[in-house]
This record gives C-alpha cells, sequence and structure tokens, in this order.
C-alpha cells in the first residue's frame, strides 16, 4: 500500500453506499419507465424443480455442467500451453522462440470469436474434429497465449543469482526449471493467473455461438421460449458471478499458505 | 579418459581473453596456474576483471580465446566436459543465492540428490555433517528468509561443498554482510583452506588473506599486476598501482 493516510472509514462507507444507492435509484427509474412487468418466480424452475419427490437439475444447472466441463479440460490445456510457450520464447534455440512469437501474435491479434469460428468451421471439418473439442481447442490456445506472457514475466522476475547458483551445483537446465525457478515464480504469477482462469470462465460463454449447450446457450433457450429475457441474464450473470468469485477466494486462500519471501 | 591432474596444477588458465557486449575488456591475455590445495586470494578495484576471472572458471561467464583446464578437464564446448567441471568447483556467491522455498536442509540436498544421484538418507547425512562443520546444524528445517546473512553464507558454503567439489570459489563471499558476521565466515573459510581444499577467494579481507593465503594476486584492468605472498604484496608492494591501491583500502 502507498505511505499516504487512509481515508476515514465513516466517509468512506457513506461514499460507497452513496454510489450504490444512486446507481440502484437509477435502475429502478429505467425500468418502471419501461413498464416492464417481473416474473421471477418464473425463474426457480429452470435452475432446480421438484420431479417425483427428487430434486432435478433444471436446463440452467445442466448448461453450468457443460461449462465446468468445457473450463475445466481448458484451464489444464492453457496452462499447458502457456507454460510450454514461455519457456519457448525464453530458449536459446531461435526455431524454439521463432514458433513462440507466430503463435503469441495470431492468437492475440484475431478476435477470439474469429478464431472460434476459424477452428470450428474450417479445422473442424479438415481434421474430423468435434464440437465440444473445438470449443477447448480454441479457448486454450487463446487463453494459453495470455497465460505465456504471464509465467514468461513470473520466470523473468527471478533474480538471475538462482540460475546461476543451480548452474554452480551442476544443475541442468530442466532441473532448474522445474525445482528452482517455476516453484518461485508460479507462487508470484497467482493473481494474474487468477484473473486469466476468471477470463477463460468468462469467455467461455462464446461457445454458445457454435451451438454448445453451455450455461449463456441454454439462457438463450430459455429467452427464446419465455421472452424473460431481464430475468434469464440477470440469474446468469449471477451464476457465472458466483463461479469466478469462488475460485478466486480458493485461490487466494492457497496463495497465502504458499507465501514465499525471498 | 584425461589425466587427472597436469603435475601438480589443479587449474591451468592459459591467456583468456573477455570483452562484454557494451565493450568492457575485462581480461587480457590472463594467465595463471593454481596448485593443488593452494588457497589463492585475488585482490584489486571494482572492474579489474577478478570476479569476470572467477566465473570464468565454471563457466559461468564464457571466454572468447585461451584456454581453461580444471582437473585436466578442459572446459571446451563440450557438454560432458562443462558439467564435469561444474560437479567440480563449487562457488560461493557474495548474495548468497539460497533457494528461499527450500528449507536450509533441502537446500543442502537438492544437488546431492539431483546431480550426484544421492538418496535422500544419503544426502541428508552428508547435509547435517557440512551443518555441523559449518556451525548450524539446529536451523536445518528452517527456511533462508530467517536466518542472519551470516547464517545463510554458511548454508551457502555447506551446500557448494555438499558436492564434495575439488576448487572452491569464492566470489566476495563477506563483502554483503554486516561486520559482525564476517567473522564466522571467514573462520569456516580459513578451517576448509587448512583442510586442504583448493580455494581461489576473490576477497577485501586482508587478515584472511595474511592468515590463510599461499598467494595473493593484484589485478587490474584485466590482468595481473603483482603477485606473491601475503607479505610481500601488502608489506613490501613493487607495483606503484600496487601501492596506490593498497593505500586506498587499508
Amino acid at each position: 500500500m502507498t505511505p499516504f493516510r487512509k481515508p476515514s472509514p465513516v466517509v468512506d462507507i457513506g461514499l460507497f453506499l452513496l454510489v450504490v444507492a444512486g446507481l440502484s435509484v437509477l435502475m429502478f427509474r429505467g425500468t418502471k419507465t419501461l413498464g416492464y412487468n417481473w416474473q421471477w418466480y418464473q425463474i426457480p424452475r429452470y435452475i432446480l424443480s421438484l420431479e417425483q419427490g427428487k430434486l432435478v437439475a433444471g436446463p440452467l444447472i445442466k448448461g453450468l455442467m457443460v461449462t465446468f466441463q468445457i473450463t475445466g479440460v481448458s484451464l489444464v490445456l492453457s496452462f499447458c500451453f502457456g507454460l510450454l510457450t514461455a519457456i519457448m520464447r525464453l530458449s536459446a534455440s531461435f526455431a524454439a522462440r521463432g514458433i513462440a512469437r507466430v503463435y503469441l501474435e495470431l492468437v492475440r491479434n484475431t478476435p477470439l470469436l474469429v478464431q472460434l469460428f476459424f477452428i470450428y468451421f474450417v479445422l473442424g471439418p479438415i481434421m474430423g474434429i468435434g464440437r465440444f473439442t473445438c470449443a477447448v481447442l480454441a479457448l486454450s490456445l487463446f487463453e494459453g497465449a495470455y497465460a505465456s506472457e504471464i509465467f514468461r514475466a513470473g520466470i523473468v522476475s527471478i533474480h538471475f543469482g538462482q540460475w546461476e547458483a543451480a548452474h554452480s551445483l551442476g544443475l541442468s537446465k530442466l532441473q532448474t526449471y522445474r525445482y528452482i525457478i517455476l516453484p518461485q515464480a508460479i507462487r508470484r504469477i497467482l493473481p494474474p493467473l487468477t484473473s486469466q482462469a476468471v477470463s477463460l470462465i468468462k469467455d467461455s460463454a462464446l461457445v454458445s455461438t457454435i451451438a454448445v449447450y453451455d450455461l449463456t446457450m441454454r439462457g438463450q433457450e430459455i429467452v427464446a421460449e419465455t421472452y424473460l429475457a431481464f430475468e434469464v441474464w440477470f440469474t446468469v450473470a449471477a451464476i457465472y458471478l458466483a463461479v469466478t468469485v469462488t475460485l478466486s477466494v480458493i485461490i487466494n486462500m492457497m496463495e497465502s499458505k504458499l507465501k514465499v519471501v525471498s | 579418459m584425461y589425466e587427472k591432474t597436469q603435475g601438480e596444477y589443479i587449474i591451468v588458465v592459459d591467456k583468456i581473453n573477455k570483452t562484454f557486449p557494451n565493450g568492457v575488456r575485462a581480461l587480457r591475455d590472463f594467465s595463471i596456474k593454481v596448485r593443488k590445495k593452494e588457497v589463492l586470494v585475488v585482490i584489486g578495484p571494482s572492474g579489474s576483471g577478478k570476479s569476470t576471472f572467477l566465473r570464468c572458471l565454471n563457466g559461468l561467464e564464457e571466454i572468447d580465446s585461451g584456454s581453461i583446464v580444471i582437473d585436466g578437464i578442459p572446459l571446451d564446448q563440450r557438454k560432458e566436459n562443462r558439467l564435469e567441471i561444474r560437479k567440480e568447483v563449487g562457488m560461493v556467491f557474495q548474495s548468497f543465492n539460497l533457494f528461499p522455498h527450500l528449507t536450509v536442509l533441502e537446500n543442502v540436498n537438492l544437488a546431492q540428490m539431483l546431480v550426484r544421484k544421492k538418496s535422500k538418507k544419503e544426502a541428508t547425512e552428508t547435509s547435517m555433517e557440512l551443518l555441523h562443520k559449518v556451525g548450524i546444524p539446529e536451523k536445518a528445517r528452517t527456511f533462508p528468509n530467517h536466518l542472519s546473512g551470516g547464517q545463510q553464507q554458511r548454508v551457502a558454503i555447506a551446500r557448494a561443498l555438499a558436492m564434495k567439489p575439488k576448487v572452491m570459489l569464492f566470489d566476495e563471499a563477506t563483502s554483503a554482510l554486516d561486520p559482525e558476521m564476517i567473522g564466522e565466515v571467514l573462520e569456516v573459510m580459513k578451517s576448509l583452506a587448512k583442510e586442504g581444499m583448493t580455494m581461489v577467494v576473490v576477497s577485501h579481507e586482508m587478515g584472511f588473506a595474511r592468515e590463510v593465503s599461499d598467494r595473493v594476486v593484484f589485478m587490474e584492468d584485466g590482468a595481473i599486476v603483482e603477485e606473491g605472498t601475503a607479505e610481500q604484496v601488502f608489506g613490501n608492494p613493487k607495483q606503484e598501482r600496487t601501492r596506490l591501491f593498497l593505500s586506498q583500502i587499508l
């Protein structure tokens, strides 16, 4: 934190409540002028419903499960792509650095949506890969590129003396990465990596455009049936929020356990 | 295989040159021979090339020309040679460079297990012996950031010794320590010297040089200006530049 004085808590919280109140009033006024008839009571059945005494997942939860599957696999893959690319960018080999650079520039300079369509409509038929795989591939490649820059920053931030000590003890490059550099680097970059993971979860909503039945797609389905656009999108947004906040909280708890003082 | 020694010389440096990318000429036709069990102390102003010379000995810096042979192994482009030399030459740094995410014991164990392929049990045995030797066996399970500078440096020495090197290099090992901790580290270095370890020490510690060194070399601008025993170099310097340097630090 900066050495500047903290504002008085009363003023601080007072201002915050004022802003929240102001925004709520604006929203309320806005919807009133629309003359919209809120039908929140319709929503719960799309989340969970009771059928013959058993709790059954509604379409929104089913969609959430698909989202979990896609983001779960993509998180792991993008971590791998990211780490591999970062190490390639730092390699002494010109070829390795070149390949990594080309991949990074291609992925970072085109929209995810376009990459998704390209993989699904062009690569899909050519290589015979299905919808789910296309979705995972597109997400992993995209987020992996950004993750790689985060990894690279973390690796490069490790004091060069660590490399020198490892070298002097006879460790190979791979051993140095595995036992000395990466354990320290990853702990340092957990905050930006967390926001990468959150980005991935949010960007996964785009797979609805290639008809993968994730949370967003299900939301669209329900709106098409019931026209309850306001209620449904609020709910879907709230579900995404719950997921990403939970993830952030878990990683933050891990972070404090893993703290390394150097 | 190689002749394990070239006579009694364990380090043979022949006309090495090194120029840094920014144009600074760190070493000029630098040659020196170090005997087994010799304690060589290198002194000189900053920028004289003494650290560069040390770092060339274990491959941390590349030489532009000339040759280095350590224990009969030439330091050339061949991987096996370079690896062998890194195993036989231990280095202690000014900024310790301990691994902060590992405990003291893990720091000393790591290279033994990964490079010398020892089991955890064997490594721990050796590590504890060495930690005893440097005087801090009770700190085995602590993390480096909880130790004082002097303790950290002693762990660094133990870590380097764990690889059972034939040569130990010290790059201004006490320059980053508070005065009250310099003594404990020098004691470890002195006992190492008395045990017969070949040591090349870059240092400003004249007392240490007087007590245990066999030879003192004064470097400036990448070349040796004067060499001799500690009494000769400190007490009766022949070169004007040596006199000038000594007057500035004594």
